[in-house]
């Protein structure tokens, strides 16, 4: 009785929102360097928030922005092999194992203008099941179109250049919401800024990109530790400060291809 | 309708979900659009015969669809963005 008890209560706190953060690195260590996921540290951005753990990927997802914060993928040469045999047909999707109140709806993205912009990019997707994952709602953020189809695709290219060359990456990509007034499509907030960062196990290295999310932005190359200061979030809370300093050699981004 | 080609369910503007893919080209079902991102080769084999089918089939609808709405306007209207106070600052 007394554990029912506390069964519920601990139901109810995640409802609202409360534990989330706290249990986060708990579900799918396996995308996750050390297994350890990010640490939110503004805990404005902890609230209503709810990780989610797909096959080749991990969310940890919004309630406020109906955004995901981040999606975490453990990228390996061998994946990304089987990567390039794309699913002929695939969907956009609303998550359902989220609350109603807190997720994205396909209408609140129609005849927005924006992209629904993966994080977690379907081009790195292993298999269909996973390709199917990646268009979750879950794993979108509204983003400018031109931004989407040239900068960021020319970025997540670099990225599996990278993986094939090194032979694994560690990669978050999310959203930043910066600045006092931000855009908002039908419930789902846009983000400001998208970020992508990567962490070499072999070369103890990583880096990241930092875009606004616009047309034709210039994209910012920086540090792991210059990202993290800039999101509020603890991306790789096993990395010490020294090593989230070295930076890894990223290539110069440039428009390519989608496959998103 | 030769019995070579391929059928989609696609039905360009009927909703915003439907994904396709042929060759290097994502196609995206919007309501107020379809976008079609990426590139392709029509290759003179059989390969590129089909990949020409399933684009001129696609495309045959999106023109199809386009041409029975009543009342096309010259331009979409300028999506309506709104604002919000950012929530985390």
């Amino acid at each position: 009785m007394f554990q029912k008890l506390i069964q519920a209560a601990v139901a109810a706190a995640l409802a609202a929102g409360l534990l989330s953060a706290a249990h986060a690195s708990q579900s799918c260590p396996q995308h996750y360097v050390s297994g350890q996921a990010p640490q939110i540290v503004n805990e404005k951005m902890a609230r209503a928030t709810r990780e989610l753990c797909y096959n080749v990927f991990g969310v940890m997802h919004s309630g406020i922005t109906r955004t995901p914060l981040w999606s975490a993928e453990h990228l390996t040469a061998p994946n990304l092999e089987a990567a390039e045999d794309l699913s002929r047909e695939n969907s956009f999707h609303p998550e359902l194992d989220l609350p109603a109140g807190q997720r994205a709806e396909l209408a609140d993205y129609a005849r927005s203008g924006f992209d629904r912009g993966h994080m977690a990019p379907n081009g790195d997707m292993p298999d269909r099941a996973s390709q199917y994952q990646s268009f979750t709602l879950a794993n979108m953020v509204p983003q400018d179109a031109d931004n989407n189809r040239h900068i960021w695709a020319g970025i997540e290219q670099n990225v599996r250049k990278m993986v094939k060359k090194e032979g694994d990456l560690y990669v978050l990509t999310g959203p930043a919401f910066i600045g006092g007034e931000l855009r908002k499509v039908g419930n789902v907030l846009v983000p400001s800024h998208l970020y992508k960062a990567v962490w070499s196990p072999r070369k103890g290295a990583g880096g990241a990109w930092f875009v606004a999310n616009e047309s034709g932005a210039r994209v910012q190359t920086m540090t792991i530790a210059q990202l993290e200061s800039k999101i509020g979030i603890n991306l790789l809370p096993s990395l010490s400060t020294r090593q989230k300093s070295e930076m890894l050699r990223l290539p110069k981004p440039k428009a390519g291809k989608r496959r998103d | 309708m030769s019995k070579k080609e391929v059928k989609i369910a696609f039905e360009p503007y009927s909703n915003e979900a439907d994904v396709l893919q042929i060759g290097g080209l994502t196609i995206e079902n919007r309501l107020d659009r379809i976008t079609i991102d990426g590139d392709i080769d029509l290759t003179m084999d059989q390969a590129g015969l089909a990949r020409a089918r399933e684009l001129y089939q696609l495309l045959g609808a999106a023109v199809a669809r386009l041409e029975a709405q009543k009342a096309l306007p010259e331009h979409l209207p300028a999506p309506t963005i709104g604002k919000a106070d950012n929530p985390f600052e």
